[in-house]
C-alpha cells in the first residue's frame, strides 16, 4: 500500500516536470514596443565585441542570419544597399550570424562582402533572448532601445518595407 | 486505486512530455540539409509517382488525372 505522503510527493514530482517541460518550450517573443534587450557578443570576425549599447541613439537593425538558411542570403544584398542609403551617424545594421561553424558564414562573407559588422553567436543565446520564431528575423530598433517593428521571413524586394520603415523612425531630417 | 492511477497517469505524462523538445528555428541547419528532405528532387518525385500511378493504372494519391498508358 502507497503511503498517503508518497503518492502527494509522486503527484507533485508529476507536476513539476510537467510545467518545467512546458516552460521550457515556452519563449516569449519580443513584439514591437518592447525593449530590446542589451546584449554583447563576439564579432565574427574575432576582433572583439560588439554591444548593441555602442548604438544607443542611432537606429538599428538588427538580423538574424545563418549560412544555410536561404531566405537569410537573400536578404544580405538588400541590407546592404541599404546600409549604403541612410547616414552612418543615424543608422546602424548589426547582423548576428547563427552558423555553429564560424567558417561557413565567413566563406560566404568573402564571396559577398558586406558593410555592417556581424557577431557570431553559435549556441543561440541571443535569439533565445528575442524569442525567434523564424529564420531570419530581423528587429528595427528605435534611438530609445525600443523594437518599432519586426520582419519575419525574406522576400526578394521586401526592403522597400523595410526603407519606409526607417524613413519613419530617422524623419524628415 | 483511482488516485493511484491518477498518479501514474501524471507521472507517465510527465516523463512522456520530457521528449517534447521543439528544435528551435535557428538549430535546424542539418535538418534543412538537402539530403534530409523527404523528396530531396521535386522533379524526381513528380516523376517517380507519375510512373507509379501509371504502373497501378489507377489515380495516384497525389491527385491528377490519367492512368494506365502513362502517357499524361
Amino acid at each position: 500500500m502507497v503511503s498517503r505522503s508518497r503518492r502527494g510527493f509522486a503527484f507533485g514530482l508529476a507536476i513539476l516536470a510537467i510545467l518545467t517541460t512546458l516552460a521550457a518550450n515556452v519563449a516569449s517573443t519580443l513584439e514591437a514596443g518592447d525593449r530590446a534587450p542589451v546584449f554583447s557578443a563576439p564579432s565574427l570576425d574575432g576582433n572583439g565585441t560588439i554591444e548593441l549599447g555602442e548604438f544607443r541613439g542611432k537606429v538599428v537593425y538588427v538580423d538574424f542570419w545563418a549560412s544555410w538558411c536561404p531566405p537569410c542570403l537573400v536578404a544580405i544584398p538588400e541590407i546592404e544597399a541599404l546600409r549604403r542609403e541612410f547616414p552612418k551617424d543615424r543608422f546602424q545594421i548589426l547582423a548576428v550570424n547563427l552558423d555553429q561553424k564560424q567558417s561557413k558564414a565567413l566563406r560566404f562573407l568573402s564571396k559577398n562582402p558586406v558593410g555592417y559588422p556581424s557577431l557570431s553567436d553559435p549556441k543561440g543565446r541571443l535569439p533565445e533572448q528575442f524569442g525567434l520564431e523564424t529564420m531570419p528575423t530581423s528587429y528595427l530598433i528605435d534611438q530609445a532601445g525600443i523594437i518599432r517593428y519586426v520582419h519575419r521571413g525574406f522576400r526578394r524586394g521586401d526592403s522597400s518595407k523595410l526603407r519606409l520603415e526607417i524613413r519613419k523612425l530617422l524623419g524628415p531630417n | 486505486m483511482r488516485r493511484l492511477l491518477i498518479v501514474g497517469l501524471l507521472l507517465g505524462l510527465g516523463f512522456a512530455t520530457t521528449s517534447c523538445i521543439r528544435v528551435k528555428p535557428w538549430e535546424r541547419e542539418l535538418l534543412g540539409r538537402r539530403d534530409m528532405a523527404w523528396e530531396p528532387d521535386g522533379l524526381e518525385a513528380k516523376r517517380d509517382s507519375h510512373i507509379y500511378s501509371s504502373k497501378e493504372a489507377s489515380m495516384p494519391s497525389g491527385g491528377g488525372g490519367g492512368g494506365g498508358c502513362g502517357c499524361n
